[in-house]
């Protein structure tokens, strides 16, 4: 047994019916999501199977678990926050309108939100993920909140790179000569693993899929 | 399995208090592919769709406004930061923390774009991704549970149980969802038919890392 002597035995027998009030709520809130088609019910809906993620993780109990569980609280909060502006917005671009990046009625009009937003949201998300937990989730979402906020802010020097088109090329060219090696000299599999690998992960940076993108985006206008 | 036989040998811990990196290969290779595709994105420009209209000589050209850029670009960084972390990370907990950092931006990259069927791919991807935190974070707290531990150096010495296998079967749905794999692909794909190109490979990109990171993970908890 992992838990220590001290622990009462009624802690411990609670763990499993913790684990399956949590899994059946989040169930009920699948099953509410799969008959409701309205969006913002759907909304609504889905955060109750965040909830259910809490109960699960509160379950355990312990220290660990509470540093997983307010982070969890954190994200659920983030994506339903993120989610409804994308309604928002999506919403007020059926009607015709157009939305500023952010959908927000109140108007920030702060000295620092022109100053130093940039440098202030680094150090506020560096020093998040060092912290990590609750702390660090809410002082790195602070610090990208702020960013957000602060729209007039610079942001990195610029280059062009026009060559990007060509290395993912290129790169295709590699995963090719990668898998013909695999087959062709197996001797040489760790090699051709690498250039099969690297050949794939550059040639996602080519834009070829978005011409099939185009040709669907003109027959839907029509 | 021992942690050096997966990714090749151990090169290193970074012991940083309580947050332990490892460095092997393996991770030593995705960390410096991730990092350099985001340093490519940190300096590059977007790009302007042309799209050639049907029965005529006219383009269309979709660009996308300064602002939308940046606080596009911002949060592919940040994207692809998260990716790197979860590269070498050597506990459970902060991976499954970047793996849901990674869900959030990937929706926040897109969610500012003007069409309307990509807002509405986002709004369902959203909501795949907040019901996978269900099982991303219960699975780690059912190992948790039943290990005591969330350290790969810990795990990988501690036979598996049913228990610790259903742990892994949920955090492995939860990753599929939270970065749009297999089952839960369609939403996602419609998510790409925006301008703004290399903001938008990165959503693709760190899933992929992000889904050998997570097999990697669940043999060394798993075998």
């Amino acid at each position: 047994m992992l838990v220590p002597e001290f622990v009462p035995e009624i802690f411990c027998s609670l763990y499993l019916p913790a684990i399956y009030t949590g899994f059946i709520v989040g169930f009920i809130g699948l099953i509410g999501i799969a008959i409701n088609k309205s969006d913002i019910h759907v909304l609504i809906l889905t955060d109750i199977v965040g909830l259910a993620m809490l109960i699960v993780v509160g379950a355990v109990g312990t220290d660990l678990a509470e540093a997983l569980i307010l982070p969890g609280l954190v994200v659920e909060l983030a994506e339903i926050m993120a989610i409804s502006e994308i309604l928002i917005s999506r919403e007020i671009r059926k009607k015709g309108k157009t939305p500023s990046i952010l959908p927000m009625p109140l108007v920030f009009d702060m000295e620092i939100m022109t100053t130093a937003p940039n440098f202030l949201s680094l150090i506020l998300i560096g020093y998040g993920i060092f912290l990590t937990g609750f702390t660090g989730g809410a002082v790195a979402g602070g610090g990208i909140l702020l960013y957000i906020l602060s729209r007039k802010a610079r942001g990195l020097p610029i280059l062009v790179i026009n060559g990007l088109g060509a290395i993912s090329g290129i790169a295709w060219c590699l995963w090719i000569v990668g898998f013909l090696l695999f087959f062709v000299n197996p001797e040489f599999w760790l090699l051709s693993l690498f250039l099969a690998a690297s050949g794939l992960l550059l040639k996602v940076a080519s834009k070829v899929g978005l011409i099939g993108v185009l040709m669907r985006e003109e027959f839907k206008r029509k | 399995m021992d942690i050096g036989s997966l990714g090749g040998n151990l090169l290193g811990i970074i012991p940083l208090g309580d947050i332990i990196l490892y460095l092997t290969p393996l991770h030593l290779f995705m960390l410096i592919v991730i990092l350099l595709f985001t340093f490519l994105i940190a300096v590059s420009r977007t790009e302007t769709q042309v799209e050639a209209s049907f029965e005529g000589l006219k383009d269309n050209k979709s660009t996308v406004g300064i602002a939308e850029f940046k606080a596009r670009r911002f949060l592919a960084i940040v994207c692809g930061i998260a990716t790197a972390g979860a590269m070498i990370t050597g506990d459970l907990f902060n991976f499954i923390l970047f793996v849901a950092l990674t869900g959030i931006v990937n929706i926040g990259i897109v969610s500012a774009v003007k069409q309307i069927d990509v807002l509405n791919a986002a709004f369902q991807y959203g909501l795949i991704a907040m019901m996978a935190s269900l099982p991303l974070f219960g699975g780690g707290a059912i190992i948790l549970a039943a290990t005591g531990t969330l350290s790969f150096f810990e795990l990988a010495n501690i036979a598996s149980n049913p228990m610790i296998l259903f742990g892994s079967i949920l955090l492995l749905i939860g990753v599929a969802g939270e970065t749009g794999i297999a089952p839960f692909f369609a939403t996602k794909a419609e998510m790409f038919r925006t301008p703004g190109s290399p903001f938008i490979l990165i959503i693709h990109l760190s899933s992929l890392f992000m889904i050998i990171r997570a097999i990697e993970i669940l043999l060394l908890i798993l075998t």
